[in-house]
């Protein structure tokens, strides 16, 4: 177990140093190649870990402990245990998923030998942070991902992708400078870094005022990551300008960082604070699901509105329902933010590869330049697309439904000493919130994926004759007209590939199977987060 | 007896199965021959099962299997049937109506392009509905409720190139969901009230606690998700739109099964709502609200498939009328009749559309259809005399059941004792007078659709001297000018008109007529001629056979159905008896008239009473005099001017969809607008303002480096000054 | 004696030191007044050692290290006054202002040949 922890951080680097040992030419020939075999080998890894955890068990499982820098007391400390398993293994997939997709589809930009050998540092990080079981190593990971993300956005990156490189980073390295300055806090008064540790010693080792302060200070830096609502305004820039695969592991995995810190460090080991915090994340939150839906909601009514823009404010939106689960502060809520989070890391990142294909075939991921009717152009692929639309709105039967809606469970319940009155009006509004995402999904796979039959050759006789359109509900000022012209003049669509095919095919088998067996994931968190939920 | 609930565990996997093996077929491309067999066999099959548990289950006490699902933190989620005497009857009826329909669809649908697609969502559906129906576990029972909306979405869809079916689907998929958050609200808070998701605790939870707290907020929220799934008003509105997807889905999803699921519902889960009277009268008034406008709006349509909307809006409100009133077994029956009726019409209406090209009845009118659809018009005259509650069909039996009932609970005349009590009185009076209303406009609504289906309005014995009908072409222009329903009639021909001298019969998805199936089920090259005759309006009759035996069928076996189906009523408890009392256990005569079960005796008893009866059957004969006279008075115009001024609002839904335009959609565009606006400008604004505010403070700074050495050294002469002094005076 | 003296003494010559660095325009005017803060420092230092009966003179240490720091300073100063006044032609101080920033509060630039926008330090350095 202790090896696996360790190989499942050593492999990428491995591969690292792999690429740079080798003589240039060749590392630039083989390297996404490479970034494959090695993004494998870590996901099989992880599916071993997978197989030897033992799930009867509470509480880490295999631990790496080694003294690290004495003098500070900072160990190096490894361990998995319920609640980062899952995000691990979908870190695992993702990666891997990114790597084959980056073997047929590397974007410009530069050299491919940096661009695998950043991606693996990229999942080094991300897996360290998932992993790590002392907050400054924890720290030290979740930095270590930003530079990569920094580098992939701001030279593979689409226009205006250096100024949303440069805001991505600058507001992210202020959240967890904040965030660390927390830790310390925390070190101050209980005199250790090591979480499991200070988990078990929460109520008695920091006092309610320094409390308060170090959970501000953590979760401030977790909310930008997150992001919770006024502190979001990176990730739509970032997605924006971001390459396929970057998009895909940003709104895949290096969101759930932000979760993953709030349900592993903040909650557990501040729980003295946490319930003066609860109430002002849940309804953060919710203030980003509405704010989030209705955003999307105006880009899909723009003709020049952004498909990736639109996906990322929608990001925005489903991590708001992780935080109301989080402010819940009931096992049921973590449970929620946990299944949400992977179940976000799936459908999402469908969605951004679906884009990121229209982006490749388009040039452009412009709703205008899209074009309509993709049911006919590409069947399969319309359909796809439509799916994935489903499975974000929170169709039951599929992953994104269970942790919306246990954490609106949670939310019309709380955890004691929070007002049960006014998590109830946020629960409806979340719920409101549920509408429109529907609403601005549907109008992308109505503005998209549907549209007029082929009129191939006919001329303006059938735009005036059918100009009538009902189209009460959205945009009933397009007319029947222009949409006709459009279809004409709608650029040529290939099918689905093989490469996609392939990459995508487990996202959207994982995305039923989670949906369908939901203790799947249930089964595997609910036990870590009775123990977690102890002492809260 | 666990064997029925076990048996019922697996019904649901049938459909689901077929829509996976179709979705493949879909997929792959392969094996299309076998679609229609992949589509009907399970379907059937399922059906059949639902049989052997109605028998398996008998009259005796629900029971329930299941299995552990997933554990959330708090109460755990059970996999699991519960069979009681009322999911068993439903079930029977989607297992019958869905089979009718995929049989009836392998040749209406089957030259359709994507006709495998297609198959697999009605096997999805039905899938779904059966877990709706079986499903102890009220989480999963959303499960199906949900997929049930989004199926829904992708038929009515299914004629995705026209821009009618694209709104519709989209607003049909929002307004349901707009009432599924309630719902889904309800449902967790009569779980956080019973400490379970499953049916059972919940039921007994309301009978021993009562309607406090977490059990009547729950009732109360769910009937947002009833008014949206059973088109109550103000959910109302998708309901007509929905009638742009084909025609068999309208008899399946939006006229037998899916809107009744909301009664269902509230049937389930009856002991939570009759102890919250508060939900009962919301109940009530929304119901009874909705009975009458939608029978007006029924009698206003032009087109038939608009008619038979409405009339389901309408019926429904019935049934959640009697539902309010306490008549749990009255809304029942009428479910399941109406469920068979209604279907019936659908597809007879299908059939007509088929035929003539048209769904417009002033069209329709100058075909002739008694003489070429002999079979439908029979069927269909069951169908709508069943509809307008003529005896001796069944729509007599379960209407008349309903009034019994409102009477029962206006009065109090009943033996009033049992264990949770009767509805208010008031809700009664409400409701009965409601039904009257109703049964009146159905009546005339029933009657005028027929005549303009099957008589000519300017009949020999009515009056000779107008004019022969108008011609064809001219009845397709002024169409064309009037709104709303009419104008899509026109846009869709004149587009089928195009569509058809472009591409011939080559795609048929893209020859669409009004009724959906216009120009869809092209049989042996007829197709073009069928579709042209669609975009000029006139209907051309089609020569050959009525129609194929696979859509005449299911539509004998459904009026034989409705012929005789009442006749269940007719004897006490005999019906109650299968039904179960409303917290599952079996129901008792002797009970019952011991006050020993959920609800009085009078709630149990469906045959006619005598004064209820009278006064429906008054009722109905108001309403076909009232047109009559019409039609006497003006021969050769439509009856429904005796609406006068209630017409033109009538026929548009009263401006529900401009109210809702108005209270929701527009509110929100601008709210979406509003945050993308506040997004850039402020609070993005706030993180380029640091970087702007640093950038500012570091330009200053830059200019503070004069370059003059003495300059530097006077400030740091002054600072040493200020620190001085400020220590001097701190101290 | 009374310390009253020489602490006023170096008091003056402290101001006088600090009028003459911040207002003197010649270069040597201004190292004149360094010179004359430093041996202002140096009084005090003395004084004080004097005053406090300081046994291990650490006031007279310091004013000896100050007076080999100061001449040091002044060597070194005077050597780069040289080289100025061999650049420009004058010993300004206030007219060596090629590190200000452009745009600068009140900064006049030399009159140069070129237009400012051309680089006046490598123009500065020619000459």
């Amino acid at each position: 177990m202790n090896a696996l922890l360790l190989a499942t951080l050593l492999v990428p680097l491995a591969g690292i140093v792999a690429l740079y040992a080798l003589p240039r030419a060749v590392a630039e020939r083989l390297a996404t190649r490479l970034g494959f075999y090695t993004g494998a080998a870590v996901l099989v890894l992880t599916i071993v870990l997978a197989c030897v955890f033992d799930y009867a068990k509470t509480g880490y499982q295999g631990r790496v402990d080694w003294n690290w820098i004495p003098a500070l007391h900072v160990r190096f400390q490894l361990g998995v245990d319920g609640i980062s398993l899952p995000l691990v293994l979908l870190t695992a997939l993702l990666s891997a998923l990114c790597f084959f997709y980056s073997i047929r589809h590397v974007p410009d930009g530069g050299s491919q030998r940096s661009y695998t050998a950043l991606l693996l540092m990229l999942e080094i990080g991300v897996l360290g942070t998932f992993l790590a079981g002392d907050l400054i190593l924890f720290f030290i990971f979740f930095e270590i991902v930003l530079l990569p993300m920094w580098a992939l956005i701001a030279n593979w990156g689409s226009e205006g992708a250096k100024a949303a490189a440069t805001k991505f980073i600058l507001y992210t390295l202020l959240g967890s400078a904040v965030m660390v300055v927390g830790f310390l806090v925390v070190f101050a008064y209980a005199d250790s870094f090591d979480i499991a540790w200070l988990t078990a010693h929460a109520r008695s080792d920091v006092p309610k005022g320094a409390a308060l302060t170090a959970f501000a200070l953590i979760a401030l830096g977790f909310a930008v990551k997150t992001p919770m609502f006024p502190l979001h305004t990176w990730l739509p820039d970032a997605h924006t300008a971001a390459p396929t695969t970057g998009s895909v592991l940003l709104a895949g995995v290096l969101l759930k960082m932000g979760t993953y810190g709030f349900v592993r460090i903040a909650v557990p080991i501040l729980p003295q604070a946490a319930p003066t915090y609860a109430p002002a994340l849940a309804a953060f939150g919710v203030v980003g699901v509405i704010y989030g839906s209705l955003a999307c909601l105006s880009i899909v009514r723009k003709p020049d509105g952004d498909l990736k823009r639109l996906i990322a404010y929608s990001s925005i939106g489903h991590m708001g329902f992780v935080l109301l689960g989080i402010g819940s502060l009931t096992p049921v809520g973590m449970n929620a933010a946990l299944f949400a989070s992977v179940a976000h890391g799936l459908i999402t990142g469908l969605l951004f590869f679906l884009v990121g294909g229209l982006k490749v075939r388009m040039h452009s991921a412009k709703l205008d330049d899209l074009g309509r009717a993709l049911y006919r152009r590409a069947p399969k692929y319309g359909v796809l697309l439509a799916f994935a639309a489903m499975a974000s709105l929170g169709l039951p039967g599929l992953a994104g439904f269970w942790g919306e809606v246990l954490a609106l469970f949670s939310a019309t319940r709380p955890g004691s000493g929070l007002r049960q009155g006014s998590y109830i009006a946020m629960a409806a509004v979340a719920g409101l919130g549920l509408v429109l995402t529907a609403t601005y999904l549907l109008a992308v796979v109505r503005r998209v994926c549907m549209g007029p039959a082929a009129v191939v050759g006919v001329g303006s006789g059938v735009g005036s004759g059918v100009g009538s359109g009902t189209d009460s509900d959205a945009d009933g000022s397009s007319a029947e007209t222009a949409e006709a012209a459009e279809a004409a003049e709608a650029p040529e669509m290939t099918e689905l590939t093989a490469v996609e095919t392939v990459t995508w095919s487990p996202l959207v088998l994982l995305t039923l199977a989670t949906g369908l067996w939901p203790a799947m994931l249930l089964g595997i968190t609910n036990p870590a987060v009775q123990v977690l939920m102890k002492g809260v | 007896m666990s064997q029925a609930s076990t048996v019922a565990l697996w019904i649901p996997l049938l459909p689901l199965a077929s829509a996976a093996a179709l979705a493949a077929v879909s997929i792959t491309e392969r094996g299309r021959k076998a679609v229609p067999a992949l589509a009907v066999v399970p379907t059937a099959a399922a059906a059949v099962l639902t049989f052997v548990v109605l028998f398996g289950h008998g009259t005796g006490a629900a029971t329930e299997s299941r299995v552990r699902y997933a554990a959330t933190g708090g109460p755990e989620l059970w996999l699991g049937a519960r069979v009681d005497g009322l999911a068993a009857l439903i079930a029977v009826l989607v297992g019958v109506v869905a089979t009718a329909v995929q049989l009836y669809s392998v040749t209406y649908m089957a030259h359709e392009e994507r006709y495998t697609s297609y198959t697999a969502l009605i096997s999805l559906f039905t899938a779904a509905m059966l877990v709706v129906v079986y499903s102890t576990d009220l989480l999963l029972l959303l499960v199906g409720w949900e997929v049930m909306g989004a199926c829904s979405y992708f038929l009515i869809g299914h004629h995705w190139e026209r821009p009618e079916a694209r709104s519709a689907s989209i607003k049909a998929f929002l307004v349901t969901k707009f009432g599924d958050v309630p719902f889904l609200l309800g449902i967790l808070f009569l779980a956080h009230g019973a400490g379970s998701f499953r049916v059972e605790p919940i039921v007994q939870h309301a009978i021993h606690q009562g309607g406090h707290g977490y059990t009547a907020a729950g009732a109360i929220l769910l009937i947002g998700g009833v008014m949206g799934k059973s088109a109550q008003i103000p959910l109302q509105t998708w309901l007509p739109d929905a009638m742009a997807g084909p025609t068999p889905i309208s008899a399946l999803i939006h006229a037998a099964t899916m809107v009744a699921a909301g009664v269902y519902v509230v049937a389930r889960l009856y002991p939570v709502f009759l102890v919250t009277p508060a939900a009962l009268w919301i109940l009530a008034i929304a119901a009874a609200l909705t009975a009458v406008t939608a029978a007006l709006s029924a009698f206003a349509q032009r087109d038939l498939k608009r008619i038979l909307a409405y009339s389901t809006v309408s019926q429904l409100a019935l049934m959640v009328a009697a539902l309010a009133a306490g008549g749990r077994d009255a809304a029942v029956f009428h479910l399941m009749s109406h469920g068979g009726f209604k279907a019936l019409l659908f597809l007879a209406a299908g059939v007509v559309i088929h035929k003539a090209g048209t769904g417009n009845v002033d069209e329709l009118n100058a075909h002739g259809l008694r003489r070429k659809l002999p079979v439908t018009f029979v069927t269909t005259t069951i169908g709508l005399a069943a509809l307008a509650g003529l005896p001796p069909f069944s729509g007599f039996f379960s209407k008349e059941s309903i009034a019994g009932v409102a009477y029962e609970t206006a009065t109090q005349s009943g033996p009033a004792k049992s264990v949770l009590g009767t509805p208010p009185s008031g809700i009664g009076w409400l409701v009965l007078i409601a039904t009257l209303l109703t049964g009146l406009l159905t009546a005339a609504y029933c009657l005028r659709t027929w005549w303009m289906l099957f008589v000519p309005l300017d009949r020999v014995w009515l009056r000779r001297d107008r004019k022969a009908a108008e011609t064809p072409a001219e009845a397709a222009a002024e169409v064309a000018k009037t709104i709303v329903p009419a104008s899509e009639t026109g846009a869709a021909a004149l587009e089928a008109l195009v569509a058809a001298s472009e591409e011939a019969k080559s795609e048929p998805g893209a020859v669409v007529g009004v009724g959906a199936g216009a120009g869809t089920g092209v049989e042996e090259g007829t197709g073009a001629g069928a579709a042209a005759s669609a975009g000029e309006g006139a209907g051309k009759p089609r020569t050959g056979p009525e129609a194929p035996l696979a859509e005449l069928g299911p539509l004998v076996v459904l009026a034989a159905i409705t012929t005789v189906f009442g006749f269940v009523g007719l004897n006490h408890g005999w019906f109650a008896s299968w039904l179960g009392d409303a917290d599952g256990n079996a129901y008792r005569t002797a009970a019952a008239e011991a006050g020993k079960l959920i609800q009085p005796a009078d709630a149990y008893r469906l045959s006619p009473a005598p004064l209820s009866t009278l006064l429906a059957v008054l009722a109905l004969l108001l309403g076909l005099a009232l047109v009559f006279s019409a039609l006497r008075a003006k021969p050769g115009t439509d009856p429904n001017r005796v609406l006068g001024l209630l017409r033109r609002p009538a026929r548009e839904g009263f401006h529900a969809d401009d109210l809702q335009d108005a209270v929701a959609v527009r509110p929100v565009q601008l709210a979406a607008d509003a945050v993308v606006f506040l997004d850039a400008e402020v609070v993005d604004g706030y993180v380029r303002g640091s970087g702007t505010a640093s950038r500012a403070l570091g330009e200053g700074l830059r200019r503070l480096q004069t370059g003059n050495v003495q300059l530097y050294l006077t400030g740091v002469l002054t600072g040493v000054v200020v620190i001085a002094a400020a220590l001097g005076f701190g101290r | 004696m009374h310390a009253v003296s020489p602490l006023t003494l170096a008091a003056l010559l402290f101001a006088v030191g600090v009028y003459g660095m911040l207002v003197r325009r010649n270069a040597v005017a201004v190292l004149m007044a360094v010179e004359l803060l430093l041996n202002a420092v140096n009084l005090n230092l003395v004084t004080f050692s004097a005053l406090l009966r300081d046994r291990l003179g650490m006031g007279q240490v310091f004013t000896i290290f100050l007076i080999t720091v100061a001449a040091a300073e002044t060597g070194l100063g005077l050597a780069i006054v040289l080289m100025l006044y061999r650049n420009r032609g004058t010993a300004a101080i206030d007219d060596a202002r090629e590190l200000g920033e452009d745009g600068a509060l009140g900064l006049k630039r030399l009159p140069s040949p070129t237009p400012p926008a051309a680089s006046e330090n490598d123009k500065a350095v020619a000459k």
